[in-house]
């Protein structure tokens, strides 16, 4: 995304925002790095040590909870969500703009329902323990609620660029740029 | 009315281009406020929906396919396939087909197969004077493949919204026989439109030359076997396996083809990291989805309806297959998997169809909606590839659309096609 920063603060906002945004990238990647190393583990525990590890898969899953929300949460920022994009290529800009905002702030709201009902579920099950884990059941509930803070600051910021007048919404691309996939695998 | 809520808000959003993800979690949402439901349920849903292992296998089969891509795997498997039959005519749309096949047997994702195939062989076709209509149609059909030989993921995705109790390692062996049969249909009819448009053969190289490059494609090979007779023998689970795929894709491109560096591991991880957290969310809100609509009792709904309309099952499947064709034209493959897994299930049982053919019939009927507009991520990614516009592709696709409907009717109206090869490994 190309951002020409209005004045020093939006830029520090968005400098910021772009290092939160690589740090979750970074975080969602060493997750999945971890999340191989569990479950090779519990291949490993079964038939070397003769002796199944029970955390790995709940760990494993727990890993990929926050694997998921970090993830889409960058996408939101990097605009690689999957959509429906036809509509857009037909409206005139000034339409597609507006699409786009409300689009946002739908996705705005989500996030702050994550949040709001995220920390409602941590509150519930603060008191009860994950067996196989020995920890408390609502770190189940932690990734949703810091997705959701992570869902809510970017799409703020790409409505908040909107309103100061940065045209982020001009280069529509085909969903498989979006998905990043093409870019990774030509070869 | 609440399910003019539930399915009008999805689409609404879906329209004005909201993220499919968030199109499926806020309409779910509104319909547990009018319903009066606590809005809790909802995040719940939408928590425990992703929280389960066996989707591992979505994130660790991507990831592997990705290493696959940047450190070599991919790039000589299509040589070998290149060496076999790039003699017969049409040659580079049949090394396509092949090269697919092939590497479908330890991808399983059709849009990376799409970008690693269609990425190797589009600009070679070009090269060599196919026009790019023909190089991407072949490409984005035989990307289809993957989905049906083992170890597709998206069978994964079936067995977990049909709650589980379908075996994996039987899903994985049904779709062999379609997934080839699909291979001869995609190779006979590239063949055809090739002689009819004059497309030339290349050399064969000669035997040596061809054992030679399969030499050279065995490590990457051998994990086609590792996977299938693993899960099959159940020395590992689908989803053990899919770790056991990425170490090995590591191994294989670390240090026998020693092609991966640190940039492309990088890369590749948080290309991982790019796809499947997105894949994932759309699973987790169209887990939130699908349990209201059960709670709405769509699917009993739905069995009265067609019961209505007939008694017959064969007219019963077609209905369904008719209706899963249009749904898979504008959504995505996964998110309607989960969705529309516990309507349809149902259906088809109580019309006697067993749940692991329905499921070969399901992942190939929506297969196909990947690579139709307006929404269907295998023919964007083949037609950015080939730098064409979509529509472009769709004006030669016809003949290839022909011979994969042909392959969906013989599989929904053969059941031995799926079912007799679990039979014998049981």
């Amino acid at each position: 995304m190309t951002t020409s920063p209005q004045d020093s603060a939006m830029g520090r906002v968005a400098q910021v925002l772009s290092g939160l945004s690589r740090l979750s990238l970074w975080l969602a990647g060493i997750g999945l790095v971890a999340m191989t190393a569990f479950v090779a583990w519990q291949v490993y525990g079964r038939y070397v040590l003769n002796d199944s590890p029970s955390w790995t898969e709940p760990g494993a899953v727990m890993l990929m909870s926050w694997f998921i929300f970090l993830g889409a949460a960058v996408g939101i920022r990097e605009n690689y969500h999957l959509g429906f994009d036809v509509l857009l290529y037909v409206v005139p800009k000034s339409g597609k703009r507006v699409l786009r905002m409300i689009s946002d702030i739908v996705v705005f709201a989500f996030g702050a329902g994550m949040v709001w009902y995220g920390s409602q579920l941590v509150a519930l099950t603060w008191n009860s323990i994950l067996p196989a884990l020995g920890i408390s059941g609502s770190f189940d509930y932690f990734p949703v609620v810091a997705g959701g803070v992570l869902v809510c600051l970017f799409s703020l910021e790409r409505i908040a660029l909107r309103l100061s007048g940065v045209r982020i919404d001009d280069d529509i691309e085909t969903e498989a740029e979006q998905s990043g996939h093409y870019e990774e695998s030509r070869i | 009315m609440e399910l003019w809520i539930l399915f009008g808000t999805f689409v609404a959003l879906m329209l004005i281009g909201t993220p499919i993800a968030f199109c499926l979690g806020v309409a779910s949402f509104v319909t547990v406020l009018f319903l009066g439901l606590p809005p809790l349920v909802v995040f719940q849903r939408l928590n425990s929906g992703m929280s389960v292992f066996s989707l591992l296998a979505i994130p660790f089969f991507i990831y592997a396919g990705d290493l696959m891509v940047r450190g070599g795997i991919a790039s000589r498997i299509v040589a070998f396939a290149g060496s076999m039959i790039g003699h017969v005519r049409g040659g580079l749309g049949q090394v396509n087909i092949a090269a697919s096949t092939l590497f479908g047997g330890i991808s399983g994702s059709a849009v990376a197969e799409a970008a690693a195939v269609g990425g190797l062989m589009i600009p070679q076709m070009k090269q060599r004077g196919y026009g790019v209509d023909y190089a991407v149609n072949v490409t984005s059909m035989a990307a289809l493949i993957a989905l049906l030989l083992p170890p597709s993921h998206n069978m994964i995705i079936y067995s977990i919204s049909a709650g589980g109790k379908i075996s994996i390692a039987d899903l994985f062996t049904a779709g062999i026989l379609p997934g080839l049969m699909l291979a001869g249909a995609l190779m006979t009819t590239a063949y055809f439109v090739a002689r009819r448009r004059g497309y030339p053969t290349e050399p064969f190289p000669g035997w040596l030359a061809v054992a030679h490059l399969a030499a050279v494609a065995i490590p990457g090979l051998l994990l086609i076997g590792i996977i299938f007779g693993g899960v099959r023998s159940g020395i590992f689970t689908a989803t053990e396996s899919s770790c056991i795929a990425v170490l090995y894709a590591m191994l294989v491109t670390l240090f026998v083809y020693r092609q991966m560096d640190w940039d492309g591991f990088v890369h590749a991880t948080l290309g991982a990291v790019r796809t499947t957290s997105m894949v994932l969310l759309i699973i987790g809100t169209a887990a939130a989805f699908s349990w209201l609509m059960a709670y709405l009792r769509v699917p009993a709904q739905l069995v009265a309806a067609m019961n209505a309309v007939s008694e017959n099952p064969y007219v019963i499947l077609l209905l369904m297959n008719l209706l899963m064709l249009m749904l898979g034209t504008f959504m995505d493959m996964g998110p309607l998997i989960i969705i529309a897994t516990p309507i349809f299930l149902p259906v088809a049982q109580a019309y006697g169809v067993d749940p692991v053919h329905f499921g070969v019939i399901m992942i190939l009927n929506l297969g196909l909606g990947l690579n139709t507009p307006p929404v269907g991520a295998v023919q964007f990614v083949a037609c950015a590839v080939g730098k064409i516009s979509v529509w472009r592709a769709m004006r030669s696709i016809w003949p290839f659309y022909a011979a994969g409907l042909l392959v969906l009717a013989l599989v929904t109206y053969i059941p031995a096609i799926s079912l007799w090869l679990p039979g014998v490994f049981r």
